[in-house]
Formats: C-alpha cells, sequence, structure tokens
C-alpha cells in the first residue's frame, strides 16, 4: 500500500492543466503578439469578384503613400499551392492574371503598421473584366454555365463503389425511401483568426515563421517544397495557438507571401486576418448534397443505401487537404455508421466553383455522413412508425462481429455501439421524456427528442494534419533530474502540456510539476506529424508513453546497478527508484541523472552518456474508431421558428481516457458547435458570388446561452493500440448536428417535417409549419 | 507621417501616456503601444467579447472605442490589472480547476466580464451567469465548464462585501 501511494497514477487523472495559468493571467503569447524591432505588417487586396479576368494592376499611387515599404504581385511571389500532379489546378499565391473567388489574395502591400498597409491596399488600383460566376452544385458538375477553370474539367474528384450484389438486394427488398440531404457551407471560426509572421535572421541565412498552425514540421516541408528554401534554413515556430479545429491544417497562400515579403525585404513581415478576411478565406467546410435511396425491411432492418455524395471544393483544391475529397471519400466510408448495413453504393462528385476552396472543420467527413445516416435511420422509423431507438437497436453492429468489416471496408475495432445507445436513453430517461413530449403535445408545445449513435474514425495513418502515419517524442531528463520532452504537435487549446506529462510521469516515475512538454518548434521537436484527425492522444500519447517507457528501463538499469538489485525488482515513483518491499534501498532520479551527464565513470556498462532518447510510435491499425450516442432534447416554437436545445446527454467511448476532464471539454466544445451547426451557422454566398455572410453578425456563433447543460457518461473499450487510447477530438462535432436535426424532426413529427437541410433557420420552420394546415 | 496626439491613460492603477493616432482602437493602443497583450483581438467588429476590459468596472469593448476617446480619469481594467500580486485570483483559480478554459484565446474576456458579474452579483445564478456571459463568444469549451467555475467563485464575492 505505502509503495503504491508513492506511484500516483497520472494516467486517467483529472489534474488540472499546465497551460492554465499563463492563459488566464494574459501572460501567454498569440501571433499577433510577436512584436520584434522593425518589424513590418502586411495587408492584403483581395478580389471583390467571384470570377474575372486582371487587366490590369496598378500600384504606383500605393507605394508612394507614407509608410510603404513594398507592394507584391504574383512575379514577387511566384508560387503555387499544389505544384504536384494531383489536381490539375494549384492556387497561385497571389492573383495571376485571373481571381476565382470573392476573397481571392491578388495584392499585398507591406507597411510600417497594418493601418498604413490598408490605407495603401485601398490606393492599388486593379482593372477586371468580370466573367460568368459557377456557383451552383449540381450544374457546375454538368460543367454548367462554364468551366471554372479553362484547362481543367469542373469535377476533379470522382470516385464510385458498389458492393458486390448490391443491385439485386436492393431490388429484392420490400420497401424504399428517397432523400436529397444538403449541408451549407460552414467554417471553422477560432476566435484567435489566422496569422503569420516572418523573420530573416542575416546571421545565420535562416528564416523563423511563427505561424498559427496545427501541422509545423509539415509546414516546414510546405515552404521548402513550394518556394525551394532549404529546410535546415527553415524554422516554424507555433506560439499559442486560439483555435484549429482543422481549419489551421492548411498551408494558405497568405503563409507564402508573408514568408517572400520577408525574404525579399530582408525585414521582419507579420500578417494577420481581421474577422473579414478570415470568414472569406479561411477554408470553408460542409458543402455538400447527397441523393439517397434506402432499401429496408418492414422490421426496420436497413438492408441497402445507395448515395451519389457531392461537394462543392470551391476555386481551388485547398493545400495539401481538399475539404471536398475528404468530405466524400471518407463520408463514403463511414455512411454505414454503427450500423450493420450490408450493402452500399456511393458515387462521388466533387467540383470547382468560383467560391472559396473547401477545407478541414472538425470532422471533416463525420458530421456529413452522420447526418446522412441518422436521418436515414429516423426516416426509416418514420415510414414504419416505430421508435426511432427500436430500428436502431435493429440495425446496431452487435459485439460478436467485432472486428467488422462495414460496406465500404472500413474494418472496425472494437467498441460498445449497443451499450453506449441503451446508456444515452438512461441518462436522458428517455421514456420518460416520451410521456413528457405527448403532455407537451396536448398543451401545443412541440418538444422532440433526437437520437445520434457514431462512429469517430480516428489515429488515422493520414488526415488533415497530413499522411505522417506516426508520431514522435524526443525526451530528456536533465542533469538535475527535470524533464524536457518535445513533440511535433501542433495543439490548439487540447492540453497536451498537460496529457503528454501524464503519460511521460507515469513511465519515469517522476512528479507532474518536474517535466515540460515542448511543441510546436521544428528545432527543438522530432520530425512528426502534427495535429489533426483526433491524433494527438492515440498516436502522440502513445508515442510519449513509448519514449517513457524506453527512459524508464534505463533508469531501472542504472537503479538495478546501483543498487545491486534485479532489473526487474526496481519500481519507479515519486523521483526515485527503489527495489521492490523495500522503499529505503532507493536512489533518486536526480542521483542517477548526475552519473549520467558527470560522474560518467560510474555508468552501468553498456548505457550512453547522458539520458537522452528519440521514440517514434507508429499504430499498426491504420484507423482506430471511437464511438458512442448524443441524445438531443429540443423545444420549437412554430410561430417564431426558434429552437432551444433544453437538454443533452452524450456516451462516448474514447478508449483509456489520459485526463476524463480534458475530454470532458472536448466533447462539450463539439457540441456547442453542433448547436451552431444544426440551427446557427451558414456561410451564404448570393446569386453574383459574393459572400454575404462577412461579420459574425451574419455568421451566428452559440453562445453561453444557446448551449444546453451536458450531461456525459464514459465507457472505455480499450484500443488494441499503446495505451489503449482512441482519438476524440471531433466524435461530439461528428454527432451533435445529427442528434439535434433530427431532434427538430422529432418535434415537428405532427407537421410531418423530416429535416434534410443544415443549418435549420427559423424561416424554414415557420415555413414547415405555417403550410402544413395544422 | 500620420499627426499623432498624446494621452494619458489610467490604466491598472497607473498613469501611462502614449502618442496616438486619432483612429486607433484601444485595443490596438492597449496591446500595441503599451504592451499590455493580454487584450485579445478576435473580430474587431463588437461581436466576440475577446477584447473586454473594463472601463471604471463596467465590461467594455476595446476594439469599439478609439483610444482618445477615452475620456480624462477613466480607471481601466485589463487581463493584467486582475492578477493578485500572489497570483491568480479566486476566479482565475476557479477557471483552472473546472477547465474553463482551452486555447485561452477568449479567457481574458472571460475573466473581466464575469468579474464584473460577480462584483456587482455574487448571487447570480446558472440563467443569470449564462445571459452575462452571452456577449463573449468562446469557440473551444462549450461555456459549460466557463459556467461551472463563474459559480464556483460567486462565494469569494460575498465575502468581499462589506
Ligand atoms: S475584438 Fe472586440 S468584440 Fe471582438
Ligand atoms: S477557450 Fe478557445 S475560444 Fe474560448
Amino acid at each position: 500500500m505505502a509503495e503504491q501511494a508513492m506511484r500516483p497514477q497520472m494516467m486517467g487523472a483529472r489534474v488540472a492543466r499546465v497551460e492554465d495559468p499563463r492563459l488566464l493571467t494574459g501572460q501567454a503569447r498569440f501571433l499577433d503578439d510577436i512584436q520584434v524591432p522593425g518589424m513590418l505588417e502586411l495587408a492584403f487586396v483581395r478580389s471583390p469578384y467571384a470570377a474575372a479576368r486582371i487587366l490590369d494592376i496598378d500600384t504606383g499611387k500605393a507605394r508612394k503613400l507614407p509608410g510603404v515599404h513594398d507592394v507584391l504581385t504574383f512575379s514577387d511571389c511566384p508560387y503555387r499551392l499544389w505544384q504536384r500532379t494531383e489536381y490539375q489546378v494549384g492556387q497561385p499565391a497571389l492573383a495571376d492574371g485571373g481571381v476565382f473567388y470573392v476573397g481571392e489574395p491578388v495584392v499585398a502591400v507591406v507597411a510600417d503598421n497594418r493601418y498604413l498597409a490598408e490605407d495603401a491596399a485601398e490606393a492599388v488600383r486593379i482593372t477586371y473584366e468580370p466573367l460568368t460566376p459557377v456557383l451552383e452544385m449540381r450544374a457546375a458538375i454538368l460543367e454548367e454555365p462554364r468551366r471554372v477553370h479553362a484547362g481543367a474539367e469542373n469535377v476533379f474528384f470522382h470516385r464510385s463503389h458498389r458492393t458486390p450484389g448490391f443491385e439485386q438486394a436492393f431490388a429484392d427488398a420490400p420497401l424504399h425511401l428517397t432523400a436529397t440531404f444538403r449541408l451549407n457551407r460552414q467554417t471553422a471560426v477560432s476566435i484567435e483568426p489566422r496569422g503569420t509572421a516572418a523573420l530573416p535572421d542575416p546571421a545565420s541565412g535562416r528564416i523563423t515563421v511563427y505561424a498559427s498552425t496545427q501541422s509545423p514540421h509539415r509546414m516546414r516541408s510546405d515552404f521548402s517544397e513550394i518556394m525551394e528554401i532549404p529546410e535546415h534554413l527553415l524554422r516554424i515556430v507555433v506560439p499559442e495557438v486560439g483555435g484549429g479545429f482543422g481549419m489551421k491544417a492548411n498551408t494558405y497562400p497568405e503563409d507564402l507571401v508573408v514568408v517572400a515579403a520577408a525574404i525579399k525585404l530582408r525585414r521582419p513581415v507579420k500578417w494577420v486576418s481581421d474577422r473579414m478576411e478570415s470568414l472569406l478565406a479561411d477554408v470553408h467546410a460542409r458543402d455538400d448534397i447527397h441523393d439517397v435511396e434506402v432499401a429496408f425491411e418492414p422490421s426496420g432492418r436497413i438492408v441497402a443505401v445507395r448515395d451519389h455524395l457531392m461537394a462543392d471544393g470551391g476555386a481551388y483544391p485547398a493545400y495539401p487537404f481538399s475539404g471536398a475529397v475528404g468530405e466524400t471519400s471518407l463520408a463514403a466510408r463511414v455512411l454505414t455508421g454503427p450500423y450493420h448495413i450490408p450493402h452500399l453504393a456511393t458515387e462521388i462528385d466533387c467540383t470547382y466553383s468560383n467560391k472559396m476552396p473547401l477545407g478541414a472543420y472538425r470532422g471533416v467527413w463525420g458530421p456529413v455522413a452522420s447526418f446522412i445516416q441518422e436521418g436515414i435511420v429516423d426516416r426509416v422509423a418514420r415510414r414504419l412508425a416505430k421508435d426511432p431507438a427500436e430500428v436502431r437497436r435493429v440495425n446496431m453492429i452487435r459485439p460478436e462481429q467485432f472486428p467488422y468489416r462495414n460496406a465500404a471496408g472500413a474494418v472496425y475495432d472494437p467498441g460498445s455501439y449497443g451499450e453506449s445507445l441503451e446508456r444515452a436513453l438512461d441518462l436522458i430517461g428517455y421514456e420518460e421524456r416520451r410521456r413528457l413530449q405527448r403532455l407537451a403535445r396536448e398543451s401545443g408545445r412541440y418538444l422532440g427528442i433526437g437520437i445520434s449513435a457514431f462512429v469517430e474514425p480516428t489515429a488515422m495513418a493520414s488526415s488533415e494534419a497530413g499522411s505522417i502515419g506516426y508520431e514522435a517524442c524526443s525526451l530528456r531528463i536533465e542533469p538535475t533530474g527535470k524533464v524536457t520532452a518535445a513533440m511535433g504537435l501542433g495543439p490548439t487549446g487540447q492540453g497536451h502540456e498537460t496529457t503528454m506529462a501524464q503519460v511521460i510521469a507515469d513511465q519515469i516515475g517522476v512528479d507532474l510539476q518536474d517535466i515540460v512538454v515542448l511543441h510546436g518548434d521544428t528545432d527543438s521537436a522530432p520530425f512528426g506529424g502534427g495535429t489533426g484527425g483526433s491524433r494527438s492522444g492515440p498516436i502522440g500519447g502513445g508515442a510519449a508513453l513509448v519514449a517513457g517507457r524506453q527512459m524508464g528501463e534505463r533508469l531501472k538499469t542504472y537503479a538495478a546497478h546501483m543498487l545491486e538489485a534485479s532489473f526487474d525488482d526496481i519500481e519507479l515513483g515519486n523521483g526515485k527508484a527503489w527495489v521492490t518491499g523495500v522503499p529505503s534501498r532507493s536512489v533518486s532520479i536526480r542521483e542517477i541523472a548526475e552519473i549520467a551527464y558527470t560522474d560518467v565513470k560510474r555508468i552501468p556498462p553498456g548505457l550512453p552518456i547522458g539520458l537522452e532518447l528519440v521514440a517514434r510510435y507508429l499504430p499498426t491499425r491504420s484507423v482506430s474508431f471511437s464511438n458512442g450516442t448524443h441524445i438531443a432534447v429540443v423545444e420549437v416554437d412554430p410561430p417564431t421558428g426558434l429552437v432551444s436545445v433544453i437538454d443533452y446527454a452524450v456516451v462516448n467511448d474514447c478508449g483509456q481516457l489520459i485526463n476524463p476532464t480534458i475530454v470532458e471539454g472536448q466533447i462539450h466544445g463539439g457540441v456547442a458547435q453542433g448547436v451552431g451547426a444544426a440551427i446557427l451557422e451558414a456561410l451564404r454566398y448570393d446569386d453574383d458570388g459574393q459572400l454575404t455572410t462577412t461579420s459574425l453578425m451574419d455568421y451566428l456563433l452559440p453562445q453561453a446561452t444557446d448551449v444546453p447543460r451536458m450531461q456525459i457518461a464514459h465507457l472505455v473499450t480499450p484500443a488494441d493500440g499503446e495505451g489503449g487510447m482512441k482519438g476524440m477530438g471531433e466524435g461530439s462535432l461528428i454527432a451533435s448536428p445529427a442528434a439535434i436535426a433530427n431532434a427538430i424532426s422529432d418535434a415537428l413529427e405532427p407537421f410531418g417535417v423530416l429535416v434534410d437541410t443544415l443549418p435549420v433557420t427559423p424561416r424554414d420552420i415557420i415555413r414547415w409549419t405555417a403550410q402544413s394546415g395544422f | 507621417m500620420v499627426e499623432t496626439t498624446r494621452i494619458e491613460l489610467l490604466v491598472n492603477g497607473e498613469r501611462l501616456t502614449a502618442d496616438v493616432e486619432p483612429r486607433w482602437s484601444l485595443a490596438d493602443v492597449l496591446r500595441h503601444q503599451l504592451g499590455l497583450l493580454g487584450t485579445h483581438v478576435g473580430c474587431e467588429q463588437g461581436v466576440c467579447g475577446a477584447c473586454t476590459v473594463l472601463l471604471n468596472g463596467e465590461p467594455a469593448r476595446s476594439c469599439l472605442i478609439f483610444a482618445v476617446a477615452v475620456a480624462d480619469g477613466v480607471a481601466i481594467t485589463t487581463i493584467e490589472g486582475m492578477n493578485r500580486a500572489e497570483g491568480m485570483t479566486p476566479l482565475q483559480t476557479a477557471l483552472r480547476e473546472h477547465h474553463g478554459l482551452q486555447c485561452g484565446f477568449c479567457t481574458p474576456g472571460m475573466v473581466l466580464t464575469a468579474h464584473a458579474l460577480l462584483t456587482r452579483e455574487p448571487e447570480a445564478d446558472e440563467g443569470r451567469i449564462r445571459e452575462a456571459l452571452s456577449g463573449n463568444l468562446c469557440r473551444c469549451t462549450g461555456y459549460q465548464f466557463i459556467v461551472d467555475a463563474v459559480a464556483a467563485a460567486r462565494p469569494a464575492y460575498r465575502k468581499e462585501e462589506p
């Protein structure tokens, strides 16, 4: 017992975050807080047209304005994203003869400060010849009204898949239904806008780029490849990042321009996006249409699903990850969700248009697939007049079916599918809710209960963070016994400094406060993949665990040698190593470190000088599936069209938890984003291709009063990788839009409503309920 | 160069001077002239609340106010002025204990808004807390743990009453 007490288990503990004090006291430093003497600021002139030829750019007047150092056009920055062959078009860093969406960077002005840069930007004269914009997805797929890029077909990604025997199974099923689902454009909206600062160092010839990014090493590779800067002369530093949600995983044209300007002017240059620029030119997401046909049986069992998945990818494939391809190709792989649906036929078309490129936003394909799959289940239930919970039970993958290969070929590792559904129904008090719903209806109030069971593919070999399937951790015990770890992750609020330290602390037996976790600096971190696709916990945590274990073994070898005991009898904890059962026979890690670095004659034979190592962890599975169930309770007010989400339950299974409080925080945040996705957030382009939602007064984010109190329960089905962790950063936004949409459908069942479009607006509700004759 | 005006501001109890252009926002002057980088700018549209400071104890959006327009003698409190010499305030500690922040970008504005609320209404209930925080957007936390933290900090504000 005494020995156990000496070794607190940090893994799974609800420890407070080491990041918090600096953030709470205003001492943390974000990108716009980077200021160095002589730093210049950059502002962009962006396209006011969705599609136009550029006839002339006159920068003469702008150059003469006070404080202006340079005005850059494409010839100063002749780089393209996607120089590789994957797609036929690559976005130029600055417009090259034409513009393809409103907000596309055309000219960059560098001045003493942002105010002066913006003054000069207004003085740049550009003559455009407008063209007919391509804005409607279905038409664009048919090359109407024209091609977006003269040299490339509009459909830049096409793929189809069909299970053997699909047509027969579909035709043989006794019941069928069809539906079209539409997800409108949304975007991540980190509260800290994007930004980049480049600082050339004349002494070393190197250039340091401060970047608000999720993938520091990938960004270094990108600059190196695209701009032909030797990789060892580049350093990427990620300061504190105020939210990313996938949107900061891209390398953007603006990043290239800032670096090019700094190199050209040999001065530090910074650009920080303003909110209008963010809404125009942070990657967009979720512009999808799905034409769906379903074959099912009277029992509610779903036999076959056919889906034509279409996505509007915008003017260019975002770099290095096209959201349109991600949202469709990956949605097609998880379209059957947690259900055993044996037959699937999918056809994918991703098209160019004259809109902002589509990139990643938390969940990427997940919220799309989940909206379709849960919408299908509710339609089947409605048609058969069955309880939606019952139809889910009928179709749910059963425990004995794991590992389960779904109809698209994706292999699910074990999870708690049916159990999570039952637990969530308990948590929300399902039967009682149904009773209250009936009572409320009698008095003219419309309550609805929406269920959303989900799968979350995590820890994937490749994701929006890149295609590096492993993560790396360097671990060093300093001569005084303090510990420095460095990782290539790019956290944006997930608390990796805390969780990774928790993982390491248990392995080497030191206190949390004696460990510092560095990240986001390519000079200190070993090459790794970065943060995205819910990979940091399982893969990053796995790397931290392996590094910690290897270091722990080295410490035990020292202790065994010094204490004249066998390796297997050494335990680590509390900054010490001791012999099992004899706590007094101990040596401190500090003493070991002293020997390792200074008294090196005493190093046990066969061990190297110092206590330093790098470990990489590549999971054996290419993907690991988390799962769970969300249930939303809403009240809909037909006269005003307003929806309030009044209660919410989550049962989540992400395998082993490193820090349950942090997991719950992630879930809360994702559900709030789901409230936005379901009832508030839409980027709207008008008929000319102008984005009309360019402020947070038009693009509405959920406020504290819009988000319900959530109850959360955890189930634990460990993954078979290191530590048993699965990823969990996205599941909450995967499941929640569908839960809320289904709750709205359920509330408005008397009006025959089945939600097929996100977000649901008050206008939709008024239209549906006023027309029905109730 | 554009004309600047010398102004004097009372920030966190100190009289500070800055040479400012009339069009510079208070947020920009606090950040870039006075080095008080804890005030964050998230929208410059008056919506997100990240730039919240207290003017004579009342929350205000420093992105919407011109620095030259701050009247003489108005006491400005920024997040840097919230820290007690001995460390964090009970509100800040509660936010840490309840995991009321993730990326932390909205946090200074949240702290100041919640501080103003609890100073005036130390008994504020959950509904009132949510209402008072509704002008401060947080994209990370879903608000629940922030609300819990503010509720947990109430006793500290009760004690301070005479
Ligand atoms: S920056 Fe002032 S309200 Fe957003
Ligand atoms: S903690 Fe990230 S915006 Fe609030």
